[in-house]
């Protein structure tokens, strides 16, 4: 851990002054409180990590500052209670009414969420922009949530039915989007990398992936007779079987599209780091404020190390779980004694399942957050180069007086808009 | 030149209380630029001067006014309270800070404060979860059985084909499709009728305000269940273990207590106000319901002995009602506990079985009774399940 602590060669401009192990510990010691009040505590939580991760965010000498408070999370999420209850209990009635057509209640449903989600997820990024401040001037964010939520979804359903070659168009017009409605202060805010350079990147990364599975599709519709299939299927079991024993092919066939589907999940577990630091490093470099360009020289095994180094980590919490629920059951048992159909050992049983679940569930939730989230954030940071940076000495605060305290109620978890 | 008034003059170290001052950086609110200005602390606040144009005064905050704000270690940052600008005073140097946080009580010196508060939140919050858990044990289940008699009867049968849709397909792990319903092809309908007029009687003594739907389904472990709406799947294996036709209608009855006393609706009431309290109330903060599913698991332990007995009882008086021998259900329920193999499913949904015997062999019985179904009848309902036509290798039934 120590020779990760180091501060890796800093580009000068950027750098992250927060230390691992207090990020470690800020991190445990909440994991620990949401456990014990079933999650109520999380607006604290969430609320101390950010003034931690934004207070120790160094630009050009100065830290930036996190003005959020846990109350507007609070208060936020009691908005969004207020509208997805009476929703969610039209869906309920909805299922119970429209039983014969609800594939399509389903899909209508599915639809509504991930514009809800989309929705929320821009107004949240107004919210913690609007409470970021640098230099005695805040961040800020225009632009009308629900366009951006229906762009969104219409882009994520052209990722999907293209299988994804779509995506790097989507993520640069939603970043540009989101980019070119951001401003601090007077200074305008955009987005300069192109999705033909992310497809570009990406392409052998969906070849090796999307490829295989697609070969494998080939192989069965190929080499597969389906209509003779089909007609054996529908005299029996029996036929099936006597069909598949005919037809030297169809094995063939299956084998190879198996081995196919394998070859394209080792590539995405293996490629997946170098993905996560293509478009990282293509993200960081687009981002633009008036005469501001921020180069990313995030190195590739740089995201390989802090990968590996999570696989370490989970291993190693898996390790400990299993001593730990080992010793748990012993014990268990040991009290217990011989009355093993007792209600009192079901409850017991029932209280240490559920207790390891939820200590796997934050624990490698945890770890995920340090060793993977707050790593690629040092990284990013600290491996990015400002190009006229001079800009950033003179931005006027704009607009309406911009009291961060203000906004509370009605822009918390942002569901203002409605 | 102008002779200011000020008690006390600049750097010089042998004047009594020396005013405490130090360099510091501030920024105004109205632009980004950075100014390097010297900040005094002055009796009744501090005192932001200038550097370059040297001795400018740029601004006063009294020390009420101040907030501590976030920022890394070793850091003082400043605001001004109710200021509507995002003026900002940054003090590295540590005597001055704590000059600073001698002064101004409003700073919560060493997060004093703030701790307490987070205790508080902690503290409040646990409790607000030992209650939400108190309220899914104990008011959850009261709730559901005042709402109960408010649900219609037509809702019910609508839930019943929601759930049946699901249940369905969650028993019949085999894929057998249409053959996992015994009864409907040649060679079963004789079975068939048995279990019609079984059935049939048991209604007719019953009385109940909705149409039973029973159905004999492939599966092996000696059980029956009741769903919402009237629907009653037995098992193979419980016809299989079964030896006589009061037994098989016993835990009919049974289960038609169930349908009677609306269990299954109860319980899709019950499992949606958990998800609504803890689901809804407390968020997703694992990514999965293990709240939901603690508490339901919690909730079954201790509601289920009570529910069991009272379908007990039903099925007892239904029995006698019927004709019947009220203690056959004793009877099969003995059998099944012994079979290891299959006892343990029952056990774990059941528990404290050997009370249950134990109460059902305690109904009084009210002279002889006569089974329920004839010999030709009965041998009849044991073979509803015709055995399935070979399949290939790899399908087989288990038993």
């Amino acid at each position: 851990m120590t020779a990760f602590d180091t501060p890796i060669a800093s580009a000068g401009a950027v750098q992250f002054l927060g230390k691992e192990t207090a990020y470690w510990r800020l991190r445990i010691k909440g994991a620990s409180l949401l456990m014990f009040t079933l999650g109520l505590y999380r607006f604290w939580f969430a609320t101390d990590v950010r003034r931690f991760l934004w207070s120790n965010t160094e630009i050009k000498g100065d830290t930036l500052e996190y003005t959020g408070l846990a109350t507007e999370l609070l208060v936020g999420f009691l908005f969004a209670v207020a509208i997805l209850v009476p929703l969610y209990t039209v869906f309920a009635i909805g299922a119970l009414e429209f039983s014969p057509r609800a594939p399509l209640s389903v899909a209508a449903g599915v639809v509504l969420i991930a514009l809800l989600a989309e929705f929320a997820l821009y107004r949240a990024r107004r919210y913690r922009l609007t409470r970021t401040v640098f230099r005695g001037v805040q961040f800020e964010q225009h632009g009308a949530a629900w366009r951006y939520a229906l762009y969104a979804v219409l882009w994520w359903c052209a990722a999907i039915v293209t299988l994804g070659l779509v995506y790097p168009w989507a993520q640069a017009s939603l970043q540009r989007f989101k980019m070119s409605h951001t401003c601090y202060g007077d200074l305008e805010g955009s987005f300069a990398s192109k999705g033909g350079t992310l497809f570009l990147y990406g392409l052998p990364i969906w070849l090796a992936v999307v490829g295989p599975i697609l070969f494998a599709f080939f192989l069965l519709g190929t080499l597969i007779d389906w209509n003779t299939l089909d007609v054996a299927m529908a005299r029996g079991d029996q036929a099936t079987l006597a069909f598949i024993e005919a037809s030297p092919g169809f094995r063939a066939a299956v084998g190879a599209a198996f081995l196919c589907v394998a070859i394209a999940a080792t590539a995405a577990v293996l490629l997946y780091p170098l993905f996560q630091a293509v478009s990282l490093r293509w993200w960081i470099s687009g981002l633009r404020f008036g005469d501001l360009a921020v180069t990313s020289r995030l190195k590739t095994g740089q995201v390989y190390r802090v990968y590996l180094r999570f696989i370490l980590y989970i291993l190693l919490l898996m390790l400990l779980t299993a001593v730990a629920g080992g010793i748990c059951l012993f014990a268990v048992s040991e009290l217990v004694g011989p009355r093993h159909d007792s209600r009192l050992a079901e409850l017991l049983a029932t209280i240490i399942t559920v207790g390891l679940y939820v200590v796997i569930a934050l624990g490698a939730s945890t770890v995920h957050q340090v060793v993977v989230t707050f790593a690629l954030w040092r990284l990013g940071l600290q491996t990015a180069e400002l190009s006229g940076a001079d800009a950033l000495n003179s931005v006027r605060a704009a607009g309406l007086p911009s009291s961060a305290l203000g906004e509370g109620l009605v822009d918390a978890l942002g569901v203002g808009g409605i | 030149m102008t002779i200011t008034l000020d008690t006390s003059p600049p750097l010089t170290p042998d004047s009594a209380p020396a005013t405490p001052c130090g360099p510091a950086i501030y920024f105004d609110g109205t632009c980004s630029a950075r100014h390097d200005v010297k900040v005094e602390a002055v009796a009744d606040g501090l005192r932001i001067v200038a550097k370059r144009p040297a001795g400018q005064l740029l601004d006063e905050w009294a020390y009420a006014e101040l907030r501590r704000m976030s920022a890394p270690d070793g850091v003082l940052r400043l605001s001004r309270c109710g200021e509507t600008l995002l003026a900002r005073l940054e003090i590295r140097d540590p005597d001055l800070i704590g000059a600073v946080e001698d002064r101004a009580v409003t700073l919560d010196r060493g997060g004093v404060g703030e701790r307490r508060l987070r205790r508080k939140i902690v503290a409040l919050s646990f409790a607000a979860s030992v209650s939400l858990f108190i309220t899914a044990i104990y008011g959850v289940p009261e709730l559901a059985t005042r709402l109960l008699p408010l649900v219609p009867v037509s809702v019910e049968r609508k839930l019943g084909e929601a759930v049946d849709k699901n249940v369905h397909s969650a028993l019949d792990t085999q894929h057998l499709g249409s053959a996992f319903t015994c009864g409907y092809s040649a060679g079963e309908l004789e079975g068939r009728a048995a279990l019609d007029r079984l059935v049939g009687k048991l209604e007719a003594a019953a009385a109940l305000p909705l149409q039973l739907r029973v159905d004999v389904v492939r599966r092996p472990e000696p059980n029956a269940v009741a769903l919402p709406g009237g629907r009653i799947y037995v098992n193979q294996g419980l016809i299989d273990q079964a030896q006589a036709p009061d037994e098989l209608a016993g835990v009919i009855a049974h289960e038609m207590g169930h349908v009677a006393a609306r269990d299954g609706t109860r319980v899709v009431l019950q499992t949606a106000g958990l998800s609504f309290l803890f689901g809804m109330m407390l968020g997703d903060f694992v990514g999965g319901g293990a709240v939901v599913i603690a508490a339901r698991t919690v909730l079954k332990s201790s509601y289920s002995r009570h529910v069991e007995g009272a379908a007990d009882g039903y099925s007892g008086a239904l029995m006698q009602k019927a004709g019947g021998d009220p203690h056959a259900l004793g009877a099969i329920l003995a059998r099944i506990v012994a079979d290891k193999d299959h006892g343990l499913a029952i056990l774990r949904d059941h528990p404290e079985t050997k009370d249950r015997i134990a109460a059902i062999n305690a109904i009084a019985g009210t002279g002889p009774t006569a089974p329920l179904l004839d010999v030709a009848e009965w041998s009849a309902l044991k073979q509803i399940c015709a055995p399935l036509p070979p399949r290939d290798a790899t399908g087989g039934r288990t038993k």
